[in-house]
């Protein structure tokens, strides 16, 4: 379903994203993991249409979206969530979530039923008419998928959507993930919340230095030397914090 | 106070039509700003029957235009946010437009000022292909408009075509309908009021409707509204194409009233300021409501400080009335709809919570 070949991002002289391939199928949950400016972010970025890619190609459905805008591969079913989130403050949460409902619907009334829905998903369904920038921030970060998950995607690209919850709404979240990935929708998935990526994930693909290091199942990546090395053990270091 | 307690009583199951209305509108924000609207609108309408003065009659006509040009550039830069400072080049260019065609090819208004809108709505367009073309980002963008200004300004006062320096007056023969010409005010009061009525239609048409809400999506976020597939460069097309050609139609009707046009009056950033940008800051930007209430209360008080406390000197005129809007800017940052808004919201909580809930759930 999408088939990233090669990318690759340089800022000026910095390579945020080397020769980076990636791919995903119906249904599948793929964790994208690796150190602060591993170039995750980045790579979503090159994969959502934000940044045109200096190499490489993206395709989606099996189609070549490189270099379409983002509104485009949105409408195409490739949906993504924002790491610092940036909701439409002024606007009510049904509101937030209706825009992205209506990019599959010109009709007010279908929009805002969509909306409902996906809020209903993420048991936000108390807060639609609150305005979104009075929400707090685990808040925040679930219209995010709510908003994303309206645009009725096949492949959901997630930023760091749970950092920050408490324990109890991240166990919520990853319910939420993985009845979605039920109803067939492929989700590429980044998080530093180990618990989150090792639960979820049936793959793991580890970025550092905007490379890929490793790709394989949770309890292989858990062991790979070169992982721990870069990564891992920075986790469990903060884990300690 | 009464007149709501009145009313949650009537919420029973034989309130009549008006009751039901009254509700309808009482539970929802954007239909009591329009409900208000639209009042002020029969009010106005009905004010010659005690307002005889033409001199005051005239301030109500200017405030009328004022409203529905403010209407015009609420949805470009208070819905979609867009910084389109100089909107007066529209209104600039629909005056010519209809004066132009009036006495050089004996079009009559009534064709003159929807064509002006047209060719207003041309200049928009060529404005969003530049600013697309060329990336310009909000603050640019705001000074490109400036310039552009000063551009057609200069442009104007070469042009012969168009009366060059001199400018362009209408011929001013027998009052007639055909001709939009009249010896009284009254016809020109009604045939604003139903532009503004027009105005204000459209524009609580646009703010409910994907259009509206893809307009707001861009101002509080272009990133976050591309990645929802709102095609943003389209949008922002689409809102300086529906602000220019409104303006543009105010212009045409403009040059009816004022019956002479010259380039230094038009393109002029004064005159952009009290026509285009008090009326909206003043009354709330981006709300429904506050180019009508802004409209009726920035052009009496510009009237005002111009005929009494300045006594004429243009110059004073200019610093009074610019104190004033950066004054009410800082203490009313949404301006008076923000104030009103508080207070109905205050007013609605305190009445039985579950019942608003009904009458929401009942409405949606
Ligand atoms: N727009 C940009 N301009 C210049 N440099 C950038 C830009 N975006 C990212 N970078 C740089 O690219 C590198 C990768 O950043 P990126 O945000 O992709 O990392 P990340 O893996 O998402 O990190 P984190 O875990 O902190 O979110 C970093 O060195 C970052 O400073
Ligand atoms: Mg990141």
């Amino acid at each position: 379903m999408l088939e990233v070949q090669g990318i690759v991002k340089q800022f000026g002289g910095l390579t945020a994203v080397n020769d980076f391939s990636l791919s995903l199928d119906r249904g599948d949950i793929v964790g994208l993991i690796g150190p602060n400016g591993a170039g995750k972010t980045t790579a979503f970025n090159v994969i959502a249409g934000f940044y045109r890619p200096n190499a490489g190609r993206v395709h989606f459905g099996g189609r070549d979206i490189t270099g379409l805008r983002p509104d485009q591969i949105c409408k195409l079913g490739l949906a993504r969530t924002f790491q610092v989130v940036r909701p439409f403050g002024a606007l009510s949460v049904l509101e937030n979530v209706m825009i992205g409902a209506y990019a599959r619907t010109n009709d007010k009334a279908t929009a805002k039923a969509k909306a409902e829905e996906a809020l209903e998903a993420l048991g936000m369904t108390d807060l639609a008419e609150r305005a979104a920038r009075d929400l707090p921030i685990a808040g925040r970060k679930r219209l995010e998928i709510a908003r994303a998950l309206a645009t009725e995607p096949q492949l959901l690209l997630l930023d760091e959507t749970m950092a920050g919850l408490r324990s109890a709404e991240t166990d919520e979240v990853i319910e939420m993930v993985r009845k979605l990935s039920q109803r067939g929708i492929a989700i590429l998935l980044v998080e530093h919340v180990m618990k989150v990526v090792m639960s979820l994930a049936q793959r793991i693909v580890v970025l550092h230095h905007g490379e890929k290091i490793a790709e394989g199942q949770p309890s292989e990546i858990v062991r790979d030397r070169q992982v721990i090395d870069a990564y891992l053990g920075e986790v469990e270091s903060d884990a300690a914090r | 106070m009464s007149a709501v307690k009145k009313s949650a009583s009537s919420l029973a199951p034989t309130a009549g039509p008006l009751g039901r209305l009254w509700h309808a509108i009482w539970a929802d924000w954007d239909l009591m700003q329009l409900a208000i609207s639209v009042l002020l609108v029969v009010a106005i309408g009905f004010a010659p029957l005690v307002i005889r003065s033409p001199y005051y009659l005239g301030i109500l006509i200017l405030a009328v235009l004022y409203a529905y040009v403010g209407i015009s550039w609420n949805i470009v830069a208070g819905f979609a946010g867009q910084l389109l400072i100089a909107h007066i080049i529209f209104i600039a260019l629909g005056a010519y437009t209809t004066v132009v065609l009036y006495t050089r090819f004996d079009v009559m208004p009534w064709i003159g000022i929807p064509a002006s809108g047209v060719v207003a709505a041309g200049l928009g367009l060529v404005i969003a292909l530049i600013t697309l073309r060329y990336g310009l980002k909000a603050d640019y963008f705001a000074l490109f408009t400036i310039a552009l200004m000063v551009a057609l300004k200069t442009l104007f006062l070469k042009w012969e075509f168009v009366g060059a320096a001199v400018g362009m007056g209408l011929r001013l023969n027998e009052p007639s309908w055909e001709k939009m010409i009249f010896s009284t005010k009254e016809p020109y009061l009604y045939i604003g009021l139903a532009l503004l009525l027009a105005g204000i239609l459209v524009q609580f048409w646009i703010y409910r409707s994907k259009l509206g809400k893809y307009f707001l999506a861009l101002r509080e976020d272009e990133a976050a509204a591309a990645a929802l597939g709102v095609n943003t460069s389209l949008y922002k097309t689409l809102a300086l194409l529906i602000g220019s050609a409104m303006g543009g139609i105010g212009g045409g009707y403009y040059m009816m009233y004022v019956t002479f046009v010259e380039p230094p009056q038009v393109f002029d950033l004064g005159l952009n300021v009290e026509l285009v940008l008090a009326a909206p800051i003043i009354g709330g930007l981006g709300s429904l409501l506050g180019p009508v209430l802004g409209a009726l209360i920035n052009k009496p008080l510009a009237e005002l400080i111009r005929g009494t406390l300045t006594a004429g000197r243009s110059g004073t005129t200019l610093i009074v009335y610019g104190a004033f809007l950066v004054i009410s800017i800082l203490f009313m940052p949404r301006g008076i709809t923000g104030l009103i808004q508080d207070g109905y919201q205050r007013l609605k909580r305190r009445r039985a919570p579950e019942r608003d809930e009904e009458v929401r759930r009942g409405n949606a």
